[in-house]
């Protein structure tokens, strides 16, 4: 399977290069995200009964990992509401682009020019989990924090700073990006090379650079460098599936750290919103009791402690079995690639699981949006208990056999010898079964 | 004729005999139906009790084919009980006990969840019920077996052609 | 330029119609609903109803639009023939009341939501002109001055199972003032017992046929609806904390020790479960004006709630007529497990 240019269809590069049809997306999902807010801060406490809680933890949650991250990467990214006021005061204009009009804005800090903040994001969002995902007015908050965060520091930083570097959502989203088929290529690298103003770079609000770009992890779809190229050599293209593995554009530490977190907290959001332990889901509920001072030590020594360290391990023995060794921390880099299927394949059969017993929830949310009892759609009535049906189950299995097929095969991709790549086969395994065994047994 | 010889050749090379390899396994360990169990092999009462947001006892065993009665006691506000893939579902008040009678036949694994809001965790209110053995995660770790083995045996067979030199 | 300038109309447009649909939305509902009063139940922990009192004036229509904002709540109206209303979380559910004759109507929850349920209550003050209420009786335990608190063991309870119907072929040696409503109310079977062992015409009788005779008088001052009713009510109410076999071992009461049934005003931090009324000793040393004391005024700080308000006196005497059978059932050989 070859790269498809997708630009290469006039119908399709006129789309992306008016700014019009990305605009009414941005405007509507702006809206959206504004009602959502309202509707947690003002509408019913009840959450089955409310937009914010139905819209974003199912079906805003399910889109993202279901169809936008695994088909489109960071195709969310280029219609997202959280960093529009921030980037319409950055460029003073709805319809602009940066130019000379936009304000320079302080480089982002060296420090953190990586993923650590979305990882903190992450876990903290995933630490408050059981309350957030229930409480209208607890998701309002988040989403105004969110909202507030991107606008302020749009104002002090450059381009999507926010975005890029801050960003919980944006962390793992650019992460499996990387797996996904779109990616945005100059079609003739000659050209780029004698055009000296490098317009490409000036106006991407991402910090990248079109001719040199290898990845999908950082680039948000934007597409002003399209709009931006005077000799319009920029395309965007659809490349097979996992086209990255193994390679993966140099994963940092950070992005490890990251993979990681998404693979434990997979597990443990199963175990607490899937599972049958009712003591789990109480003790993360009751935040400030000592049960939940137990579960939130709990979720961080797995989180940032258990779970790095058995991949470290793991990458300790393979590397020992690989007759020219790299430095240890470039060998735990160099082998993170496996997590990638095998973590968005998890998230993917967890959010099916989570959301297919609830998406009955939102047509009678839609009718009733802030659970006031109005009937907008005729559609307000009692929701049956949701069930899983053997459908779903199977999906489910697909997804994480799929998952560990292709962790498998990007180890044996990356190991010299079958012994090499040993370790690496007892972590995907067991990591698969252990999945297998929360959602399906 | 020659199309057909044609594509046959393009679906049998390493690239796509995987997929294959995996689609067929996936079809025949999934699809495959456990027969329903027609004998009755005993019959077994059981007190659920429920309050927010679990119930007790959380996970229930059975045997294929028992007949089952299951008691619903609740201890602080109004819970139900829906059990997935059964026509049972009960609704029970502190004070007020409910009961219900099914019979096992369906082998699996299956969740029961309350179906009486009764708070913010109401919707991951569950239990589960095995009948027989764990047949779900049976399947899924023949399939993912089986998954790991394709990925570790299949010949590594790199398309010069292809830009990014995988699949 | 004119495209950035619709660019900001739609965006404008767009958050003006968002911000606008939750306002309009109310607004407009309230017009067209002035006279109805929203009423919000939450846990009784979290505020109970709100609001907790209603004054409107008699005769005059009052639409109550009830919602439960975390558990499913009821709401019902003390002394009042209609039916409850099952409240569920999120949902909506109106019900127009007219009440006619002025005075003070408790109105609380059906639904168990808590150890603190039967606290989740409320008060609508009918006010203005209409037929002037008729006066409750007084409960005649306190015409009779009983101590509600003092302990009520029974002096006598009967050593075998007891049969009413064996009773009833004696009926005709009773004196006539068995049958009278004053004695079955002022006095508990025991003390019944021993006024009929007192009485020199029923010397030769023994004390098994005297305890079935006692059995038969309770039994004529009931009859089978009222069971039933009592059936329902006891279901509903009682059974939460009494146990739906009247031991006292409601799902309520699990965290409570058991009952020191000499202590009936027991501190706070000293309360226990309900007396076991599956001993014989409890209930038939209570005499009928005892007990509907008790679920009258409540328990003085045990726990046990004030049912005045809620239950006409008819419901009362049925409920009451209804736990002797816990004592009577307890003394068969296979209890059953509802009386």
């Amino acid at each position: 399977m070859a790269t498809t240019e997708l630009t290469r269809s006039s119908r399709i590069y006129s789309l992306l290069h008016s700014r019009w049809p990305q605009f009414v997306l941005r405007a509507l999902t702006l809206a959206g995200f504004i009602f959502t807010i309202l509707s947690g801060l003002w509408g019913s406490r009840v959450g089955s009964h409310n937009f914010a809680i139905i819209f974003v933890w199912i079906a805003w949650w399910s889109a993202l990992k279901l169809f936008f991250i695994p088909l489109g990467g960071r195709t969310w990214c280029s219609i997202c509401p959280i960093p529009l006021p921030g980037e319409w005061l950055q460029n003073k204009g709805i319809l602009r682009s940066r130019g000379a009009q936009t304000q320079p804005g302080k480089r982002w800090p060296r420090f953190w020019r990586n993923t650590w903040l979305p990882v903190f994001g992450f876990v903290l969002v995933g630490w408050f989990g059981a309350v957030i995902l229930t409480s209208p007015q607890a998701t309002a908050f988040v989403l105004l924090g969110l909202f507030l965060l991107a606008t302020v520091l749009s104002l002090i930083y450059e381009r999507r700073a926010f975005c890029r570097y801050v960003c919980p959502i944006g962390g793992f989203t650019g992460l499996y990006a990387r797996l996904a088929p779109p990616i945005v290529q100059v079609m003739q690298p000659s050209l780029c090379a004698i055009h000296t103003p490098k317009t490409c770079y000036e106006v991407c609000p991402w910090g990248q650079y079109p001719p040199a770009l290898k990845t999908s992890a950082n680039c948000g779809l934007c597409m002003e460098c399209l709009r931006a190229c005077p000799h319009e050599n920029i395309s965007l293209n659809l490349r097979p599936w996992g086209a990255e593995l193994p390679s993966a554009a140099k994963l940092g530490l950070d992005d490890i750290f990251l993979a990681l977190t998404m693979l434990t907290t997979a597990a443990i959001d199963t175990v607490i919103f899937l599972g049958h332990w009712g003591v789990f889901k109480s003790a993360a509920y009751t935040v400030g009791s000592p049960a939940w001072g137990i579960f939130a030590a709990s979720f961080l020594l797995i989180t940032l402690g258990i779970m790095p360290a058995f991949y470290t391990l793991v990458v300790w023995i393979a590397q020992r079995m690989r007759k020219e060794r790299f430095s240890f921390k470039r060998s735990l880099a160099y082998y993170g690639p496996i997590l990638l299927p095998l973590g968005l394949m998890s998230w993917m059969a967890f959010t099916l699981a989570f959301a297919s017993t609830k998406s009955s929830y939102l047509l009678p949310v839609l009718s009733d949006p802030l659970g006031w009892g109005w009937n907008l759609l005729g559609l307000t009535n009692r929701v049956p208990t949701g069930q899983t049906s053997s459908f779903s189950l199977s999906l489910q299995t697909l997804l994480l056999a799929g998952g560990a097929m292709s962790a498998v095969e990007t180890a044996r991709k990356l190991s010299r010898s079958k012994r090499e790549s040993m370790p690496l086969l007892a972590f995907i395994a067991s990591y698969a079964w252990i999945m297998m065994w929360l959602l399906l047994g | 004729m020659k199309h057909i010889k044609g594509m046959l050749l393009r679906i049998t090379q390493p690239r796509w005999r995987a997929a294959l390899i995996f689609i067929l396994a996936a079809a025949i360990i999934l699809g495959t139906p456990v027969p329903r169990s027609t004998t009755s092999t005993g019959q077994r009462y059981i007190r659920v009790e429920a309050s927010r947001y679990a119930f007790t006892p959380e996970q229930i065993n059975l045997s294929p084919g028992e007949r089952v009665t299951i008691e619903l006691v609740a201890t602080d506000v109004k819970h139900g009980l829906s059990l997935d893939g059964y026509e049972l579902d009960l609704e029970a008040e502190p004070g007020q006990p409910a009961r219900a009678t099914f019979v096992a036949t369906q082998p699996g694994v299956y969740r029961f969840r309350c179906s009486v809001a009764c708070g913010n965790l109401h919707p991951f209110m569950l239990g589960k019920i095995q009948v027989g053995p764990n047949l779900p995660l049976i399947r899924g770790s023949l399939l993912g077996a089986i998954a790991i083995l394709i990925a570790l045996y299949r010949p590594q067979h790199y398309d010069q052609s292809a830009p990014n030199g995988n699949h | 330029m004119k495209q950035e300038y619709l660019a900001r109309a739609i965006v404008v447009t767009l958050l003006v119609l968002v911000l606008a649909l939750p306002v309009i939305g109310k607004t407009l509902w309230r017009l067209q609903n002035p006279t109805v009063l929203e009423m919000r139940a939450r846990l009784p922990e979290s505020g109970g109803w709100s609001p907790s009192t209603i004054t409107v004036r008699s005769g005059q229509l009052l639409t109550l639009r009830l919602t439960s904002e975390d558990v499913v709540h009821g709401f019902a109206i003390g002394k009042l023939d209609q039916p409850e209303i099952e409240i569920l979380p999120g949902e909506f559910v109106e019900t127009t009341l007219i009440l006619s004759t002025p005075g003070k109507y408790v109105f609380y929850c059906t639904r168990w939501c808590g150890p603190n349920h039967w606290r989740m209550r409320g008060v609508i003050n009918v006010i203005g002109d209409g037929p002037t209420p008729t006066p409750e009786p007084t409960p005649l335990y306190l015409g009779l001055e009983i101590d509600l608190d003092a302990p009520h063991q029974a002096e006598v309870i009967p050593d075998r199972v007891v049969e009413p119907q064996r009773g009833s072929k004696l009926q005709d040696r009773l004196p006539s003032y068995t049958l009278e409503q004053a004695t079955y109310l002022s006095n508990s079977p025991a003390s019944l017992w021993m006024r009929l062992r007192a009485e020199p015409s029923l010397r030769d009788l023994n004390d098994d046929d005297l305890w079935d005779l006692v059995a038969w008088v309770w039994e004529q001052h009931t009859s089978a609806q009222e069971i039933v009713a009592a059936q329902e009510l006891y279901a509903e109410n009682c059974a939460a904390c009494h146990g739906e076999t009247g031991k006292g071992d409601g799902v309520m009461m699990r965290d409570l020790p058991p009952p020191a049934p000499d202590n009936h005003t027991p501190a706070h931090n000293e309360r226990t479960r309900p007396p076991d009324w599956s001993e014989p000793r409890q209930l038939l040393g209570a005499s009928p004006a005892l007990l509907a004391g008790k679920i009258t005024r409540g328990g003085m700080g045990t726990g046990m709630p004030y049912w005045g308000p809620i239950f006409t006196p008819e419901q009362i005497d049925a409920l009451v007529a209804y736990l002797y059978r816990f004592a009577w059932n307890a003394l068969s050989k296979e209890t059953p497990a509802h009386p």
